[in-house]
Order: C-alpha cells, then structure tokens, then sequence
C-alpha cells in the first residue's frame, strides 16, 4: 500500500468518519442523534461505495448489539452515538466487554441530564471512563482535544480494540465534533492484529466456539472475570498517554482534557506571557487515567486546578491521583458554555489571589 | 455385526447433558435443527444466536459457533453476525419472552429489513427459566406466578400473536407456527424450518419459526398433559399453519 498524507480541511465528526474508513472499519451501526449525525451520513454514502455495511438501526439498543453481533466475527466495526443515547447502549457495551471482542464506539458528547440538548458539555465522564452497564469491566478511553486528534485516536482505537480485543470509546464533544480546522489525512499507520483463533466464521475442521457471559459456577465466573482484569493491568501498562505543558515548574497545575484542555492550553501560554507559573496536565487515555504521572507533577505544586464542562467528573479521578499531594479545586461549567482562555485566566489569576 | 442406524447429529455435543426439565420440548427442537443442519450441509458455516430464557444453554448441546445475545437482541446480534458475514449461515433461537416481548422492536425491525437470518421462537406461553411468570403469549384465563387468577385481558392485555404480526412484515420471506406434540407435527416442524433455512440460503428474506412448546415444569402438567393442552388449548388461540411464503415466487 502506498503511504499518503494529505492536508484536508475537516469537520471533526467528518473526520473520525474518513478515519473509520482508512482504519479498514467494515461495518457502521447507528441511529440518529445531534451532534454526531454527519459520521453516520457520511459513512452511509462512502461505507457502501468500498462494498462495506452501513446500517441504521431501529434504536441505539439495537445498534450496539449489531456492533456486538459483527464483533464476534472478528469484522472491525463502530457504532457512533451521544449522551442519552450511548445511556441505552450500556447493556451491549458490558457483554462486548465481557465477551473479550473488539469494537469502537464513539460518543460524541452534548449536554445532560436527560435530554439537556445539543450544546457541547463533557457531562458523559463517569458515564463513558466508570461504565454504566453493570459488572466489573472497564472500557479504554481515549479523550482527543482536535480535528487532528480525532484522526489520530480514531485509528488508535481500532488498534487497541483488536490488539486486547476490547471496546475502546472515542470520547469527543458537540464542539469537537463540529468543529472545522486543518489536518493531515493520512493511512492506518497500525499493524493487523490475526483473530483466527477466536473470532467466530463457522466450526470448519475445527470445534465449535462460544462467546458468551453466563457461567453457572462460581469458580468459573470468578475466573473470568479475574481474566479480564489482568489485560486491563496489562493496558494500564502499555497504554496511558498524557500530555504536560510546562507542568515541570508551574505553581499552578490544571488538570483539564479534550476541548477543555485545548483551551486551558491557550491560557496557560497567556498566563506565562503574564509571568505567572501555570502548567497543564491533559490525560488522554482517561481509562486508564495516568495516576502515577498526575501524582508526580502533582506532587509540590501549590494548587491543582481540574477544570471541566461539568459539574466535576474527571476531578474524583484527579483527587484521587494527587492523593492529598496538592490542594485540589475545581472549576466548571455544566451546559453548553465552552470556555474561553481569557475565562480561564481570570479564573486562574483569582485562584493565585488566593494562594496568597 | 453391528450395523448404525441411529446417531446423534454431528453438531451435537458428545456427552452433553441436557439439563431441560422432564417433558420439555427444548430438546426435540434442538435435535431436529441439528438434524437439518446436516442434512443441508450447513455445519460449517453457521454461527448460531442464542438468547436468554432456557435458550442460554445452546453451547452445552450445539457443537457449532454461538455467539450469546442479550435479553431480546438476539435478531439485532444477528443482523451485525449476516452483515458482517454474508456467506456464513445465521440463525436465533429464542423463546416468546426473548422475541415477543423485551426484543419485539428487534424482531420486527429484522423482519422487516428482511435480514437473511432465520428465527427459531420456542412459544410454550410463559416464563420459563424465571419460574413462570406472565409471557406476552399467556393465553387468556392461563394462570401464571404473576396472573394467579389468569390472565385477564382488562388487567394484561391480550397475548401477542407471533405469526400473525410476522407476516405483515414485508422483508419476512417464510413465516409458519407448528409444534411439537406428537411425531406428525414434529415432523412437520422439521419441514417448516427446512423451508426457512432454505430461504435464507436463497437469499429471499428474513424467516421466523414459531414453535408450540411445553413447559410441564411451570404449567403443573405430565408431558402427556401438556401436550394435550397444546392441542386442546393453544392450538385454538395460536393456530398452525404457514403464515407467508414468498419462498416459490
């Protein structure tokens, strides 16, 4: 295959789409809902001009069984939702987890609860990185904070769910996802991870094979579910990604991720243009979240400033990384405002006033 | 010399133990689909859909690919199964709660978009893995964990009937009620899902095979009683018959 990059202007939602498609994803599941719908309309057009499947279903309930229904043939394939519709997909997404298959779903989050409507918001947090179907599982998440980045970590998710067959979230927002900026287009930079010793295509000279959840022994549910939890310490060693900008020396650290940490990255480079000492920690994998790397830069500073468009999610995580390493306070917004730098600023210098 | 004449079907487990109480018709249902598996040369390449209810168990008897669907999905499941595999043979086994009731929306919608997959939905009028609650089946009077005094239709509703809401689906290309009382209708089952499973390796459309069972256990009858309930009482309420074929046009 020829290596090709090209320099495109492109709607994030328009982006993770383009990608899906470079990433080889074979089938598209989903059912309308604002602010994610141009992946889907999209991929309609250009999934079954490559002879791939694009299908709308019925009801989120029923696209995510579709995506765990093609997942168990070992097929790359997405399903792309919102808010209180990735709420209905919980179910689906426990049994993908426990099945030990490999799937994508993209949440493209808007504002809560309920309803709320179709403003940008990170409310979706603990939703997405804490799971909301029921059990021990965990789904890997990966926060991107451009129209870049949703490229980048649309084709990191494909790699990584079939890497430890398991469902990876694209964690983006209403403003990611309508945002229209610059990037590179390139190819599906990953290897193709074999799944012919799992994946179900009919027991051809060989026995049949189950995926399922139900285990009628003790002994072996407890089994299972201990198994699982050794691949996520095995993604919890391999996978965490952060980014710091000048977290080394700042008095100040803000925590923030996505479009937020876009933002706070703004303010952080005006508050040193002003002199003051503020860093930025971004966790992009949210699951795992880097504890031990928030807990060193943490450790020294004067103020930890997590700051959300929520009412305060991503924070428990971060107050429980800092471990009482650092005075931890909190500044969000819950429904719709995105914030500006100067937002930021104003609120980090009010933050120093206090330090004083 | 000893000469065959009798064996189990390829795709049955060796040694499985069947854990269907006394009188079930589960097991009847299972064999004859192994049956036809291998009679239609179709063990290789099926992946079977299970669902929850008594059908959980299918990997304890099927030798064959399974993927389990949740509560109801089991159509959905197969849709991105079919989809993602369009030569492999595909095929749910539900039972009326699973189908009817929680998956309504899934079957119909399947149906309807005339998904190439088959549905086996084992109707016997109840819950049976729960301990025999109310199913959107339970006939009228029918007493149940839930409807001690049976069901009455100003409080529950009247039962959902399969077939009937089938066949208005125009994606369905074969769509029958049988049951399995005596050796005759079992026979006859194993022509209508013949027919069904041909359907889908014609590419004509989505089928659905609802199946008259018993439930002895939940209902309080002998096998021999339950049966006779079936012809007695179910079969006035559910009757017999292929409900759409689209297979000959």
């Amino acid at each position: 295959m020829t290596k090709t990059a090209e320099k495109v202007l492109l709607k994030g939602n328009h982006a993770i789409a383009k990608a899906a498609i470079n990433a080889g994803c074979q089938c598209y599941f989903g059912y309308p809902i604002t602010p994610q719908n141009e992946i889907g309309e999209f991929l309609s057009v250009e999934m079954p001009a490559r002879g791939r499947v694009f299908l709308q279903a019925e009801s989120e309930v029923a696209a995510i069984n579709m995506l765990l229904g093609a997942a168990s043939t070992g097929t790359k394939a997405m399903t792309s939702s919102s808010s209180l519709a990735i709420a209905l997909m919980q179910e689906g997404i426990s049994y993908i987890a426990a099945d030990n298959i490999p799937a994508v779903v993209v949440s493209v989050m808007r504002a809560g609860p309920a309803l709320g409507y179709i403003f940008p918001s990170q409310g979706d947090y603990f939703q997405t990185v804490k799971g909301g179907g029921n059990g021990d599982y965990k789904t890997l998440t990966l926060a991107p904070a451009t129209v870049q980045e949703m490229i980048d970590y649309t084709y990191k998710a494909f790699y990584l769910a079939q890497k430890y067959r398991t469902i990876v979230f694209l964690l983006a927002d209403g403003l990611l996802g309508q945002m229209m900026e610059p990037a590179v287009l390139y190819d599906y930079p990953y290897e193709e991870i074999d799944n012919s010793d799992w994946a179900l295509d009919g027991a051809k000279g060989r026995p049949g094979r189950w995926i399922g959840s139900i285990h009628r022994s003790e002994e072996v549910l407890e089994k299972k579910v201990l198994e699982l939890f050794k691949k996520y310490d095995i993604i919890k060693q391999n996978e965490i990604e952060y980014k710091t900008l000048y977290a080394e020396d700042a008095e100040i650290l803000i925590t923030a991720f996505g479009s937020v940490a876009r933002i706070a990255q703004a303010a952080v480079k005006q508050a040193r243009e002003a002199g003051l000492k503020v860093g930025l920690f971004r966790p992009i994998t949210l699951w795992p979240f880097p504890e031990k790397e928030l807990y060193k830069f943490a450790t020294g500073k004067k103020l930890i400033l997590d700051i959300e468009m929520n009412m305060g999610q991503m924070l428990e995580d971060v107050k429980m990384s800092v471990s009482g390493q650092a005075k931890v306070e909190f500044y969000g917004r819950p429904a719709g405002f995105y914030f500006t730098p100067e937002e930021l600023l104003e609120e980090i210098k009010k933050q120093m006033e206090g330090l004083k | 010399m000893e000469t065959l004449v009798f064996q189990k079907p390829s795709s049955i487990q060796k040694d499985c133990n069947v854990t269907f109480c006394p009188g079930c018709d589960h097991g009847v249902a299972i064999r004859i689909i192994a049956e036809l598996l291998d009679e239609l040369n179709l063990v290789e390449k099926t992946i079977v859909v299970s669902s929850i209810g008594c059908s959980v168990f299918l990997n304890d008897y099927y030798n064959l690919d399974i993927i389990e669907a949740p509560h109801g999905r089991a159509l959905a499941v197969a849709t991105g199964v079919k989809r993602s595999k369009p030569d492999k043979f595909v095929f749910t086994y539900q039972g009326d709660g699973d189908f009817a009731s929680i998956g309504l929306g899934e079957s119909m919608h399947g149906l309807s978009r005339g998904e190439k997959v088959t549905a086996i939905c084992i109707n016997n009028t109840n819950y049976g893995m729960t301990g025999g609650q109310m199913a959107p089946t339970t006939i009228i009077g029918q007493k149940t964990t839930t409807t001690i005094n049976g069901r009455d239709p100003n409080l529950q509703g009247y039962p959902i009937k399969i077939c009937e809401m089938a066949s208005i689906c125009d994606g369905a290309a074969f769509v029958a009620r049988c049951s399995l009382d005596s050796s005759k209708e079992i026979e006859n089952t194993k022509k209508m899902i013949k027919k069904a499973f041909e359907s889908q390796i014609n590419n004509q459309g989505a089928s659905l095979i609802e199946i008259l069972s018993t439930c002895p256990t939940n209902w309080k009858l002998s096998p021999q009683e339950a049966h006779k309930r079936i012809r007695e009482e179910l079969y006035p309420v559910f009757p017999l018959g292929i409900y759409k074929d689209k297979t000959s046009k």
